[in-house]
């Protein structure tokens, strides 16, 4: 499983829309630990909802396909990143991305969240993931987010269903 | 919630003492960027336990209480951060009493602080409930959005045994997240008739439509155009309320239509229960001025671009600063203001 797990990159995040309360800690994080610049953004969807998007970091990730330079890539630890020497700015990336994730920023070149690399080279959780106060934005290999969503989804059925 | 989001451990607490006076989202954050930069960090809270608003008014299935405990813990356990709990840190000793001052045994003084404590950062949020300003409001059932869902989380976790009323007709004035939040934990806990009130109308309430036609769905009413005018009291207790019906004017400085009174559409809503959710203003430590920090009108500390007081050593952020904001705007906030307290002790060894 695991090694299944490697193969098609290996991580991904997922945020659970019904847990979110739109209270901008993940994206106010982000900023923090990017120089003012988040990549994790809210956005309203009406009604005064607000909610997060970012990049899911996707197994079969269209903007690594798209990318003509290899700039898009898919890490060793699993993360999509963009190695900044090789990226051109053409925006490959962002028409084929189906989210509208990745943008180009000045001078030129692509722009998109890495999982808070330095902070997962420390052994720690992306700063949107250990912050967020209901726990709805959920990190892993593919095993432990399939496990984590089906233990909360458990838990759900079994209280909500007690006398 | 690892507030310590940035380190695995800690890095011990050479680099210089900071006090946190108010451990909610802000200096929850704020320590736990400290911690992480080789700072010892001691939190000041008024209440039994920290987390402030996140713990005590939001109810807990907006924010599980799991997540804050986890969070807490880890400072304390990992990052040697000292809580010290139901101690209230005022300046002078004309200390002003604000909401959530019931398990206040120790009151320190601020100027004490600044001058132990390398910096000082005043995290002390917005613990008190505007008034509609309308007579009988002292009525007895008649409470603040804020009273109303603290008053039941503290009876649910068992700090307390006063247990907060429910109504046969329960009239909560707002249109907020403290009035949907009063609205729904009143309907929650068998209040029988909740209808939620607000001057203006679905389209301009702060809560957005979508929080309001959710509580809509669950059963509560909701009625819009509509502003008290006074309290119905009937020996001493709260028997309705008198409303005027209002239509929308001209956008005021907000941006948003001014609601106008139609002369003559006075009516009364017979109610058990009144629960206010006019707005929350900030508590800062301070009356006035404080040996050079200062508040504005609304009783916002005043700080620069860098979070910092009028006195050097002594910074600010969340909600105390910018008024009623949202959990992650408070993070942000505590955030900038612990970077610039490195900065400044730093800078401060320079020289």
């Amino acid at each position: 499983m695991e090694s299944i797990s490697r193969m098609y990159g290996g991580m991904n995040r997922v945020i659970n829309y019904e847990a979110c309360i739109g209270c901008f800690t993940c994206e106010e994080v982000c900023k923090f630990l990017h120089n003012g610049e988040a990549y994790i953004t809210l956005y309203e969807v009406g009604g005064g909802l607000n909610k997060p998007i970012s990049c899911f970091h996707c197994a079969k990730a269209p903007c690594v396909t798209a990318c003509p330079t290899g700039a898009m890539h898919r890490g060793s630890d699993g993360a999509v990143t963009v190695d900044i020497s090789r990226c051109i700015g053409c925006g490959a990336c962002v028409a084929a991305c189906p989210f509208g994730i990745p943008t180009i920023v000045p001078p030129g070149y692509a722009s998109k969240c890495d999982l808070c690399e330095p902070l997962r080279k420390e052994g720690l959780n992306p700063g949107c993931v250990a912050m967020c106060p209901t726990k709805a934005i959920v990190w892993g290999d593919y095993t432990t987010i399939a496990k984590e969503l089906r233990v909360r989804a458990l838990k759900k059925l079994i209280y909500t269903s007690a006398p | 919630m690892k507030f310590a989001f940035m380190c695995r451990e800690s890095r011990g607490g050479g680099r210089g003492k900071v006090a946190v006076v108010g451990g909610g989202p802000a200096g929850l954050a704020a320590a736990g960027y400290l911690v992480c930069y080789g700072y010892e960090v001691d939190v000041y809270e008024k209440l039994p336990y920290a987390g402030g608003l996140m713990t005590f008014a939001i109810p807990p299935y907006r924010i599980p209480r799991e997540n804050i405990i986890e969070g807490v813990e880890d400072l304390e356990k990992n990052f040697s951060v000292k809580f010290n709990y139901r101690t209230k840190v005022f300046c002078g000793d004309k200390v002003r009493h604000d909401e959530g001052d019931e398990f206040v045994q120790n009151v320190l003084d601020l100027t004490k602080l600044v001058n132990e404590y390398d910096a000082v950062l005043i995290t002390t949020g917005i613990w008190s409930s505007r008034k509609l300003g309308v007579p009988g409001e002292e009525a007895q059932g008649v409470l603040t959005a804020l009273e109303y869902t603290y008053g039941w989380w503290i009876y649910d976790s068992g700090l307390s045994t006063h247990k907060p009323p429910v109504g046969k007709r329960v009239v909560v004035v707002g249109g907020g997240f403290s009035a949907v939040d009063a609205a729904e934990v009143s309907h929650m806990k068998g209040s029988k008739e909740v209808i939620l009130a607000y001057r203006r109308t679905i389209k301009e309430a702060p809560a957005g439509e979508y929080e309001i036609r959710r509580l809509i769905a669950e059963g509560i009413k909701w009625m819009d155009l509509v502003q008290p005018t006074k309290i119905v009291v009937e020996n001493g207790r709260v028997s309705g309320v008198e409303f005027v019906k209002m239509r929308l004017g001209a956008p005021d400085e907000s941006g948003r239509p001014r609601p106008e009174p139609i002369p003559g559409s006075e009516f009364v809503l017979e109610a058990d229960l009144v629960l206010v959710a006019a707005g929350e203003i900030p508590t800062p430590p301070l009356e006035g001025e404080c040996g050079g920090i200062k508040v504005d009108r609304g009783r916002r500390v005043v700080v620069n671009s860098r979070m910092q007081t009028n006195v050097e050593k002594v910074f600010a952020a969340g909600d105390v600063v910018t008024g009623p904001s949202m959990v992650g705007k408070a993070i942000g906030s505590g955030l900038k203001a612990a970077t610039n307290i490195d900065m400044y002790l730093r800078s401060k060894k320079l020289v």
